[in-house]
């Protein structure tokens, strides 16, 4: 395949998003979807706008990622200290491996039930939905990291007489760390997923209550610009944010190959 | 061209009393892996007496147990039969008076270069608590090594040669008993080791560590060791030992080393060929 600089890349994305913009509005003008259904990218932006004048949308931004923040690092850690107990013991790893994998399969929405029954309408129970959406992800990636572990460094760490309490915070979790972002960029994804899902049905402030705000007020610019401002504030976070650092750990440790 | 005599060498067969200066004793180390239904004998029983501040090459054909003896020695593994004993004490787990230097570098890329070399310094009692003397520590082996320039460098950053220079400065920074070094510089161009050739000895003289290196080039026998024990195909015994006699450093191109890297090949081929009955390698 032909290399294209890395600029112009840049500059083909750009032209896609604008031409899936053109689209949009030349669809709006074609008048086929009634425009209470169909709004144009205008009318999104502006509705957008209004909420952030109001001082609705400002508040609500900053609630869901403070719950994040909150919500995952206690994910985070918690899915780390299970990832190296995992990683260090065959038997817990081969349990618990198979319960993460399983409740992965769950989607992070059916996590909002039980959080209601559990803990009502709290923003513990927001906790509660984050928390288990991403900590499987975490653990597991953590564990998959250090069974992936080069044997060579373990052997390094021990023939300069490593003791066995040293090796957990010295050389497992730091030689894990690749598959480690990995995991924890993937658990980020699925706690902000857990995370709207929660604050659709139990919140009175957040990007999901927004969604719900507007779908009960009948109105679609708001329920799509708020759609649109979910995956703009999750993917700022999950490339601009863990991406740099995967990308730069990755080069560190010489797993990939340019640099 | 006629090979320098060698002064003729019998190989050790049981193991005497030790005499002084005996650094690391091998009596009777045999070696046998056993799997579910395989048993693979790795290693006949070796005794080995290596002085201290002698540099030992072991040499022989792949797969003939160099790296697992060396294992046994750093103490990654136990021997199936027989006792190693460094200054007189049994070996039983790795530790830092036996530092092993690896065919891959092994550097760890979450450190810099610097707290690479310091690494190893941090779990002895002399420099636990003393960062300033374990940096103090690590920059005169990153001197030794020329490297002090790249003391910040990530590894990443480091050519295939300045990675084994740090390998060598980590392994000699908490001044082990012994170095083990397994194949120095394998995956090197010929240039680049002819230099780190010169280098190694350079620095081998100037701190006198007892080595024990694995290696199956005779070439690179010849040039780095004093006693060159050759071993036999699997399960590995001690076949010959060859005492080279040559003032250091030597380079690696000299006819003189080009003698004795014969002298020490012959040994392999004069092996004669037996029936492998089906035994994999
Ligand atoms: N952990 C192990 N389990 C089973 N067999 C092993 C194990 N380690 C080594 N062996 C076997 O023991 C024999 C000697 O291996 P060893 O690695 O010591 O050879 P070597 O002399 O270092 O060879 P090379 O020069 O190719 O590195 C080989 O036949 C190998 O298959
Ligand atoms: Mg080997």
């Amino acid at each position: 395949m032909r290399t294209t600089t890395e600029k112009g890349t840049k500059r083909y994305v750009a032209g896609f998003y604008l031409l899936l913009l053109g689209g949009w509005q030349t669809l709006f003008s074609l008048q086929l979807i009634p425009d209470y259904l169909f709004p144009s990218p205008l009318q999104v932006g502006e509705r957008l706008w209004e909420l952030g004048r109001d001082g609705l949308l400002w508040p609500s931004v900053s609630a869901t990622l403070m719950r994040m923040t909150i919500g995952f690092s206690a994910a985070a850690g918690l899915g780390l200290v299970v990832g190296v107990v995992m990683g260090m013991n065959h038997v817990l790893n081969q349990c618990l491996r198979s319960l993460f994998l399983g409740l992965q399969t769950l989607p992070t929405a059916a996590w909002v039930p039980i959080s209601l029954l559990l803990f009502g309408l709290s923003d513990r129970g927001i906790y509660f939905v984050i928390v288990m959406s991403s900590v499987a992800a975490v653990a597991i990636a953590t564990s998959d990291g250090i069974l992936h572990i080069p044997p060579l460094h373990l052997r390094a760490a021990r023939t300069l007489g490593t003791p066995g309490y040293a090796m957990p915070l010295r050389v497992i979790l730091p030689a894990a760390l690749p598959g480690i972002v990995t995991g924890v960029k993937l658990g980020w994804t699925l706690g902000w997923h857990g995370a709207v899902s929660a604050e659709l049905i139990k919140s009175s402030v957040g990007l999901g209550y927004l969604l719900y705000m507007g779908r009960e007020l009948n109105d679609v610019a708001q329920v799509l610009g708020i759609m649109m401002l979910t995956i703009l504030f999750g993917l700022l976070l999950d490339r601009f944010l863990f991406g740099q650092i995967e990308r730069r750990i990755r080069t560190r440790w010489g797993l990939t190959s340019q640099s | 061209m006629q090979p320098p005599a060698a002064p003729d060498h019998p190989p050790s067969a049981e193991p005497a009393p030790a005499p002084p200066g005996v650094k690391l004793r091998l009596a009777n180390v045999s070696k046998v892996f056993r799997n579910n239904e395989q048993t693979i004998e790795a290693l006949a029983p070796v005794s080995l007496e290596i002085r201290e501040g002698e540099f030992v090459v072991l040499f022989g054909p792949s797969g003939c147990g160099k790296s697992t003896l060396l294992n046994l020695i750093a103490g990654f593994d136990a021997p199936t039969t027989g006792e190693i004993t460094l200054e007189g004490r049994r070996v039983r787990r790795p530790g830092n008076d036996r530092l092993m230097m690896f065919q891959e570098h092994a550097l760890f890329p979450w450190l810099n270069v610097l707290d690479n070399v310091t690494y190893g310094l941090r779990w002895l009692p002399n420099f636990r608590f003393h960062p300033l003397r374990r940096r103090r520590r690590a920059m005169e082996l990153l001197k030794l090594v020329r490297l002090d320039e790249f003391a910040h460098a990530s590894i990443h950053e480091l050519s295939g040669g300045m990675k084994q220079r740090a390998a060598l400065a980590r392994a000699l920074a908490p001044d082990p008993k012994l170095l083990l070094i397994d194949e120095p510089f394998p995956a090197l161009d010929a240039l680049v080791r002819a230099k780190l050739y010169g280098e190694l000895q350079d620095i081998l003289v100037r701190t006198r560590k007892t080595i024990v290196s694995v290696t199956h080039d005779s070439r690179e026998a010849a040039c780095l060791g004093d006693r060159v024990v050759v071993f036999t195909k699997r399960p590995g015994r001690i076949k010959a030992e060859i005492k080279v006699d040559m003032p250091r450093p030597r380079d690696i191109n000299a006819a003189a080393v080009t003698a004795y890297a014969a002298q020490i090949a012959a040994q392999l081929e004069e092996e004669p060929r037996e029936n492998d009955d089906g035994k994999r390698d």
